[in-house]
C-alpha cells in the first residue's frame, strides 16, 4: 500500500526527452555522420584535423538531428520537402508519401520510356530525383512582393528573395496546390507526383502562379526604389 | 514479282503484329539486339528444359501466355512491374526448378503427391508457384488455381446462407470470379470433360449428366446465387474424373491444384458465423485426395489471421490440425536471394530503368541496399521502388 501511494507521488518525468532543441553547453561538439571521415587512416590528416579527433575522445557529442543521415541515397532537399509536408510530427506518414511519389513519378516514365520508339527514349527522363528538382527549380520565384508602408497606404514592392526563401516558396506552393486544389479522393502521392511532372514540363498550376508573380513584380516596377535595403 | 511478295507479306506482318497489339493490353516489347545477350537474361523460354545453367537468369513469358495462364494468378505488385517494364520476366530459381523436376519424375497412378512452399515472407512462394504452373500449363494439364485463399475467409462483403446444404455459407462473387478465371485458363478443357450426375441448382434449374463443362460454367456465371455450388461440383468432377483410370472415350488429363495461402483453410475466420463455408470444404475434399495429378501449396503469413508476423514455418502457420491433415507432404523451403540472383536482379533493375539514383550504380550503394533488404526479394523490391 505504501509502496503504490509511493508509485503516485513520484515525480513526473516524460519518457522521450527533447534534448535537441534545448541549449547545449558550448562544450558539446556537433556530431559528423559522414563515413569518410572515420576511414581516413590518421597519416593523411592534416594537424588541426588530428587535434579535433583528438577532442571528440574528452569532450561530449550533441544528439544528432533526425534530418541527418549517413546514407549515401540521402538528398537535403528531399528532407526538407518532406518536413514541409509533415504534420501534427508524422514524420513516418509524410516519408511514405515522399518515397511513393518518387515511385509513381519513375513508374510513369518508365512505361512512357519502355513503350516509345528507340528515336524518342533519349528524350524521356526517368530519374524521379532529377525530375523533382528540375520540377522545384521551375517553381521557384526569382524576384518577390514586400508589403512597404508609405504614409497610410501599403505598396507591393518588387524585392530580391534570398536562395532559402525562393526554395521555400517555391515547396510551399507546391504542398498548398496539392492539398486545395485537388479533388477530395485523390491520394496525396498521386497529385504531387502530377504536379511534379506537370512543373518538369513548365506548365501547370506551380509554373503559372510563379509567372504571375514575375508579372505583378514588373507591374510594380514604379515602386522598387521605395525598398531601402 | 518476288519483291512485292516479299514487301506485302511484310505489310501483312505489320498489320498481324498491329492488330494483336491492340487486342493485347500490352504492347510487344522490342526485341534485344541481336549480337549481344544480357547477362541476366537466359535464352531458354520454355519451362520444361530449364536447367541449372539457367539459375538466376530472367525468362520472358509471352503475353498471350500471360493472359491465357495467369488471369489472376499473378501478385499485385508484380502486375504493376509487368506494366511498368512492358515485359513479364519471372527469375528461375531453385525451389522452382527443384518442384519442376518432381512434377516430370511422379507416377501420377499413384495418389496426388503434395508440395508445399515455405519461407520468410517476400522470398518468393507465389512466384515460384507460378513458375510451376506454368510449366504445367505448357504440357497441357488442367490448372486449378487459387491465388489466395484467405480472401474465402476474411473481408466478404457478401454472404447467402448454401442452398445445397443449409449449415454452410456461400460467397457469391468470389466464386463467379473464380468460375470466369478458370474458364479462361482452361478453355480447351471445358468441352472435353462431360459431368457424370445431374446437379439440381434450385427447384426449376439442373444440369443434367453428360453435359460438357462449359455448360456448368455458363450456369455459375449466368445465375450468381448458384455459383459457389457450381464451383463445388466442378471441383468434384475434375477431382471424379482425374481419378479414373483412362478410358477410350475421354482422354485422361492431369490436374493440378495450386493454392497460395492454404493456411486459411485451417486457420480462424473473421466471419461472424463460424461454419466452415462451402467452397473450403470442396478444396479440402480435393487437397486430401485425388490421383493423376499434384497438389501444389504454399503458406503465407501476409494475409493470414490471427497469425504472429515472424511465423513462417508450417507447423507455426497450420497449426496441429492442418499438418496432420496435409501430412505427407514434399516440404520445398523457399530462401531468399543468393550472390549471384542478387546481382542478377539488380543487374535486371539497372537494365530496365528501374534503378535510377546516380548513387545506386555505384559499389557504396550496392552495399547499402544489399544491407537493408539482406538480400530479401521484396523488401529489395520495395527500396528499389523509391530510387
Amino acid at each position: 500500500m505504501a509502496a503504490f501511494t509511493a508509485t503516485l507521488l513520484k515525480p513526473w518525468t516524460p519518457r522521450v526527452l527533447q534534448i535537441r532543441w534545448s541549449r547545449y553547453n558550448p562544450y558539446y561538439l556537433e556530431p559528423e555522420p559522414r563515413k569518410e571521415v572515420y576511414s581516413t587512416p590518421e597519416t593523411e590528416l592534416t594537424p588541426e584535423q588530428l587535434k579535433e579527433r583528438e577532442l571528440k575522445s574528452v569532450r561530449p557529442i550533441k544528439a544528432a538531428p533526425p534530418v541527418v543521415h549517413s546514407s549515401v541515397f540521402s538528398d537535403p532537399m528531399i528532407s526538407k520537402f518532406i518536413n514541409m509536408m509533415m504534420k501534427g510530427g508524422n514524420k513516418i506518414l509524410a516519408r511514405n508519401i515522399m518515397l511513393q511519389t518518387l515511385e509513381n513519378i519513375k513508374r510513369k516514365q518508365v512505361e512512357k520510356y519502355h513503350k516509345a520508339p528507340d528515336a524518342e527514349k533519349a528524350g524521356i527522363e526517368c530519374n524521379p530525383y532529377v525530375i523533382f528538382h528540375q520540377a522545384l527549380a521551375n517553381c521557384k520565384p526569382v524576384i518577390g512582393l514586400v508589403t512597404i508602408q508609405r504614409g497610410s497606404r501599403h505598396y507591393q514592392v518588387p524585392t530580391p528573395l534570398t536562395d532559402n526563401r525562393q526554395r521555400f516558396v517555391a515547396m510551399k506552393w507546391m504542398i498548398a496546390e496539392c492539398r486545395e486544389n485537388k479533388h477530395r479522393r485523390t491520394l496525396m502521392d498521386e497529385k504531387l507526383a502530377q504536379e511534379l511532372l506537370a512543373a518538369f514540363a513548365n506548365k501547370g498550376p506551380v509554373v503559372k502562379k510563379k509567372f504571375e508573380l514575375h508579372k505583378m513584380a514588373e507591374a510594380n516596377r514604379a515602386f522598387a526604389h521605395y525598398r531601402w535595403w | 514479282t518476288y519483291f512485292l511478295v516479299t514487301f506485302s507479306l511484310k505489310i501483312m506482318n505489320i498489320q498481324v503484329s498491329q492488330t494483336r497489339s491492340l487486342g493485347t493490353a500490352a504492347v510487344e516489347a522490342e526485341p534485344p539486339a541481336s549480337g549481344t545477350r544480357a547477362i541476366f537474361r537466359t535464352v531458354q523460354q520454355d519451362p520444361a528444359h530449364h536447367s541449372e545453367q539457367d539459375l538466376g537468369q530472367y525468362y520472358t513469358l509471352p503475353p498471350d501466355h500471360v493472359c491465357s495462364v495467369f488471369p489472376h494468378g499473378l501478385p499485385r505488385h508484380f502486375q504493376l512491374q509487368m506494366k511498368t517494364f512492358n515485359e513479364t520476366c519471372v527469375m528461375v530459381r531453385e525451389p522452382a526448378l527443384e518442384l519442376i523436376s518432381h512434377l516430370k519424375k511422379a507416377d501420377y497412378s499413384k495418389p496426388a503427391l503434395r508440395y508445399l512452399l515455405y519461407g520468410v515472407t517476400g522470398t518468393g512462394k507465389t512466384m515460384t508457384l507460378c513458375h510451376a504452373l506454368h510449366y504445367c500449363s505448357t504440357q497441357g494439364w488442367v490448372v486449378v488455381h487459387i491465388p489466395d485463399a484467405h480472401l474465402w475467409v476474411k473481408n466478404c462483403k457478401e454472404l447467402i446462407p448454401s442452398s445445397y446444404n443449409s449449415s454452410r455459407l456461400d460467397q457469391p462473387i468470389l466464386a463467379s470470379q473464380w468460375l470466369k478465371n478458370f474458364g479462361i485458363t482452361n478453355k480447351h478443357f471445358l468441352s472435353k470433360i462431360k459431368t457424370t450426375k445431374t446437379y439440381m441448382w434450385t427447384k426449376r434449374e439442373s444440369t443434367e449428366e453428360g453435359q460438357p463443362l462449359g455448360e456448368l460454367l455458363e450456369k455459375g456465371l449466368t445465375r450468381i446465387k448458384s455459383s459457389s455450388d457450381v464451383m463445388g461440383a466442378l471441383l468434384r468432377e475434375l477431382r471424379l474424373q482425374c481419378s479414373k483410370p483412362q478410358d477410350e472415350g475421354s482422354g485422361a488429363f492431369r490436374l493440378v491444384v495450386a493454392v497460395d495461402g492454404v493456411n486459411a483453410l485451417w486457420g480462424r475466420t473473421t466471419l461472424r458465423r463460424e461454419n466452415k463455408n462451402k467452397v473450403p470444404h470442396s478444396l479440402l475434399a480435393l487437397i486430401l485426395a485425388f490421383c493423376g495429378g499434384a497438389i501444389i501449396t504454399s503458406l503465407s503469413q501476409s494475409g493470414s489471421l490471427f497469425t504472429p508476423r515472424l511465423a513462417y514455418l508450417p507447423h507455426e502457420l497450420l497449426g496441429k490440425e492442418g499438418f496432420d491433415s496435409l501430412d505427407p507432404f514434399i516440404p520445398v523451403p523457399v530462401p531468399g536471394y543468393s550472390e549471384k540472383e542478387f546481382e542478377s536482379c539488380y543487374q535486371y533493375y539497372i537494365d530496365r530503368k528501374w534503378l535510377q539514383h546516380s548513387q545506386s550504380h555505384t559499389e557504396e550503394g550496392k552495399k547499402e541496399l544489399i544491407f537493408l533488404s539482406n538480400r530479401n526479394p521484396a523488401v529489395f523490391e520495395k527500396l528499389c521502388a523509391a530510387l
